[in-house]
């Protein structure tokens, strides 16, 4: 793995010296459009802020199919396997990632969780990446970054029809239709995909991976009314069924469950834009999502069985309007109001429909004070009914030194609002040492009720600390160099800390005569995430592509660390079994993050419409769970090991009517039964599209 | 000769000055001892009652003086020390059993540990509300992970035992699993059938001091 991290650094300081020839440049790679980082359209090069793009081109030769796939060969993302596919992006954790579709975010998270496997990459544009904080504009979420998914959009005339089939009898099948009906632009996709899952245990009594499908329908339309008016509207709607079965050895019998899974999405996103001058645009958008999973799962001959249900409605207005000033110099402001309720059997009752009303303003100004300095300010304020409001601000510099190298610092503000569970779950697990898990709101009431039931042994002293949860904050600074080389080279580097506090975690209040503990949530952890991204890209001979990669990670929870530093923390010798005085270098951070991570991608393209693409990602080692007892991630047995994946494709367009692609992913059949359940090795497939 | 008298007197007083040192270091020897059980069983699972893993509820006592499990027909003698039930640790007072025991959780390394300071408390049973060695997660000696389902002995704890007869001697448990901790990973009924098997390690100071 050395020698990969070698080679990132040789191209980047390679470039470096070579950076007094002065050929050139073709900036137009790098010359793409983001409208995620300003909430309004910018040149990717001109933005101050850490941003990236993935292309539909990309999107194709990669063969992904689902959004995780494809996140997971980006610098500076991991793909965590935990409660569904989450992404981690400056080594914060999913929950703390915005994930956008068209600008409005995707609800329906399990254990704060985004299962990015939700997502067909299919009917997509293409992606945009924005790192650190972002609160300003978007609101909760937007701590480590958002995501935002760009559905093609109606305007160009097409038909294309895709299909797939790859091992474990997987199948993708979707088409794209866009025509202008009058001065209507309709655009139709859909998407189903189905696999029969795999089983990484040989002879096991349930797959490691049980049979699936999903479907994703989406309609978009847009229709200019008058001159100044527009109108547009997109539809679309998700489905997912997983098989369940589930044994468990109870007193050396066989339990077999049988069951499902299945998960419903809607997201409805009206907007009418009116252009008031040719400097100033207004635009009010509706969205209006659902989000329903259900798991059932029955045992033959017994009565009654698992049930959990959990509904889940986010619905939002908002007005944005944008004032371009002058050349440089652009002013956004918006407002908007949110009204978001769940109702499942993990809280009380599915009949008891708990919600939150959010409302929000917005406004951010961008100018270019000088030739070579432009400044972005932006602030936002939400105010919640079910907890306490907060104030997100965030600055951005780019200092442009030549035309070939530039800075940026940036610095804001990111906030995470606590989630419904983390408010109102009422979950007992009767398996397991029958512990409970209660949300903070309701807590003491629970308390008490199993106290009048005579039910408690004992209380703790955090039972009377139990308070309103506050929304989990963050501090996050990035500060990046980028740097055009002659001869199609490109470098950047951009170092990131982010300091997160009022971290929600879950603490004893409670034990019951059982023995088993109760748990509640509190505004209790401090931690930071702190490292390097390197990117560089080269261009050969015009037909090839070579990108290199890494990211080096540090995390901490900032307690842990004062703690081992006043010697108050132990560990157990593996050799021996006994305890010696941790030290701050034995402390291995934060769980799931990789230190070092990176990838090579090759992409080699002809003129006569043949591709071929090698990507090597590389995940080092994580930390997984603590094994010693003092609850932290320390010795060589508490991490999974790191890595490398290589994924490839070939593909050539045989005329202008069809396309063939061959792939294989995980050429090295790496597989991890206990870390990385959710990758089934080495997987082959054909890809037919036709256009018409 | 003068000179030969010189290395004599020199040998005869390395001598004796080594024969000091081997008289002294066989004293130490005689009154502490160090050693490791493994695996000492502890009311293993044997089925389940209300959908809780449940053992036949016996203690296994065990004599850290003679270094030897003791049986259940002498549970009210002073010939054991300790008792192992579940994660539950009694000692050989209270009301636990008519011996002069008591412990205390010492916070450190064993190591470190090198003499039980004068002012230290001892604590004595008083069953099932407390022990001297308190019971629950993160009290005692152990903390229970939720999301993993697994007991583990919090490291840093060292358990000060009083032995029935008022002996000392320290204690640290280094694993309460058959085979060492389980991955995370195994399931719940494989994690369930290796529990409660203690292995740990322990100095013993037979002649009354408290000093290891």
């Amino acid at each position: 793995m050395k020698s990969l991290v070698l080679f990132c650094f040789i191209i980047l300081c390679g470039g470096v010296v070579a950076q007094t020839n002065t050929d050139s440049i073709s900036s137009k790679s790098m010359d793409e459009v983001i409208v995620t980082a300003t909430r309004s359209p910018r040149l990717l090069s001109n933005i101050a802020i850490p941003a990236s793009i993935i292309s539909a081109k990309t999107l194709y030769q990669s063969g992904s199919l689902r959004l995780s796939d494809i996140l997971a060969e980006q610098t500076g993302i991991a793909i965590i396997d935990n409660f569904g596919k989450g992404i981690q992006m400056q080594g914060l954790s999913s929950e703390y990632t915005l994930i956008l579709l068209n600008g409005e975010p995707l609800i329906g998270r399990t254990g704060g969780v985004l299962d990015l496997s939700r997502i067909t990459i299919k009917g997509i544009k293409k992606i945009e990446i924005i790192k650190g904080p972002s609160s300003s504009l978007y609101g909760s979420e937007a701590m480590g970054g958002v995501i935002n998914i760009i559905t093609d959009q109606p305007g160009i005339r097409k038909s294309d029809l895709n299909l797939r089939y790859g091992r474990f009898n997987t199948v993708d099948g979707s088409f794209d239709i866009a025509r202008r009906i009058h001065k209507l632009d309709v655009q139709i996709s859909s998407d189903y995909n189905r696999s029969e899952g795999y089983s990484l245990k040989p002879n096991a009594m349930q797959q490691t991976v049980e049979p699936f499908w999903r479907s994703t329908q989406q309609i978009s339309m847009s229709l200019p009314i008058a001159d100044k008016w527009k109108f547009g509207l997109t539809a679309r709607h998700n489905n997912t069924y997983v098989d369940n079965t589930i044994s468990v050895l109870n007193g050396g019998n066989t339990i077999v469950s049988k069951g499902f899974e299945k998960s419903n999405e809607y997201n409805i996103n009206p907007f009418i834009r009116l252009t008031i001058s040719p400097k100033i645009s207004t635009t009010f958008r509706g969205y209006f999502t659902g989000f329903t999973a259900i798991q059932e799962l029955s045992v033959k001959d017994a009565l009654g069985g698992y049930d959990d249900q959990f509904k889940q409605q986010f619905n939002r207005i908002e007005n944005q309007t944008d004032w371009h000033i002058r050349a440089q110099s652009n002013f956004i402001a918006g407002a908007g109001f949110i009204q978001e309720n769940v109702r499942s059997n993990r809280y009380d009752s599915l009949s008891i429909k708990r919600e939150n009303q959010i409302g929000y303003i917005f406004a951010q100004h961008e100018e270019k004070v000088t030739k070579k300095l432009t400044f972005i300010a932006g602030l936002r304020y939400d105010a919640n009914k079910a907890y306490s409001s907060v104030l997100s601000p965030k600055t951005a510099f780019q200092y442009a030194y030549n035309e070939f190298i530039s800075f940026n610092v940036s610095y804001g503000k990111g906030f995470k609002a606590p989630d419904f569970r983390q408010l109102y779950l009422n979950f007992t697990n009767v398996a397991a040492g029958s512990y409970s898990v209660f949300g903070a709101s309701v807590a003491q009431d629970e308390v008490m009720r199993l106290s009048d039931l005579n039910s408690i042994d004992q209380t703790t002293s955090m039972l009377n600390t139990v308070s309103v949860l506050k929304p989990e904050v963050s501090g996050g600074f990035n500060a990046g160099v980028k740097v055009k080389f002659p001869h199609e080279l490109n470098a950047q580097a951009n170092f990131f800390r982010n300091d997160i506090s009022n971290m929600i975690v879950t603490d004893v209040i409670a034990f019951k005569k059982s023995g088993g503990q109760i748990y509640t949530y509190f505004n209790l952890k401090q931690a930071l995430t702190q490292g390097v991204e390197l990117e560089a890209s080269k261009r050969l001979r015009k037909s090839i592509n070579i990108k290199v990669g890494y990211q080096y990670l540090y995390t901490a929870d900032k307690q842990v660390l004062r703690t081992i530093k006043q010697g108050e923390v132990y560990q157990r010798s593996i050799e021996n079994g006994a305890a010696t005085r941790m030290t701050v270098s034995d402390y291995g951070g934060l769980p799931y993050r990789s230190k070092h991570s990176a990838n090579i991608k090759f992409n080699y393209e002809n003129k006569s419409g043949f591709f071929t693409t090698i990507r090597l990602i590389y995940r080092g080692r994580w930390g997984t769970n603590d094994v010693d007892g003092n609850g932290l991630i320390n010795r060589e047995d508490e991490f999974a090991n790191g890595y490398m994946q290589a994924n490839s494709s070939i593909g050539y367009s045989a005329s202008k009517h069809w396309d063939i692609m061959l792939g294989v992913d995980n050429i090295f059949n790496y597989k991890d039964l206990l870390f990385l359940p959710g990758n089934p090795g080495r997987a082959g497939y054909i890809n037919f599209q036709l256009h018409f | 000769m003068r000179a030969l008298k010189i290395s004599f007197i020199v040998l005869a007083s390395v001598l004796f000055f080594m024969s000091c040192q081997k008289n002294e270091t066989p004293l130490v020897i005689d009154s502490v001892r160090t050693d490791t059980i493994f695996e000492l069983v502890a009311d293993t699972i044997i089925g389940l009652s209300n959908g809780q893993p449940v053992g036949a509820g016996k203690f296994t006592f065990f004599s850290i003086e003679t270094n030897s499990v003791i049986s259940d027909a002498d549970s009210n003698s002073t010939k054991w020390d300790i008792g192992v039930r579940g994660t539950t640790i009694i000692t050989n007072s209270g009301n636990s059993g008519p011996g002069f025991g008591g412990a205390f959780v010492y916070n450190g390394t064993f190591g470190e540990l090198t003499s039980i300071s004068a002012d230290s408390v001892f604590r004595v049973d008083n069953a099932p509300t407390a022990y001297a060695i308190p019971t629950g997660s993160n009290k005692g000696w152990y903390v229970y992970d939720f999301p993993t389902n697994l007991i583990n002995p919090i490291p840093g704890r060292v358990l000060v035992i009083r032995t029935a007869n008022g002996n000392y001697a320290k204690v640290e448990i280094y694993s309460y699993y058959r085979g060492g901790t389980p991955s995370a990973n195994v399931p719940d009924d494989e994690k369930l059938a290796r529990q409660r098997f203690y292995t740990f390690g322990y100095t013993y100071q037979s002649d009354g001091s408290k000093v290891f």
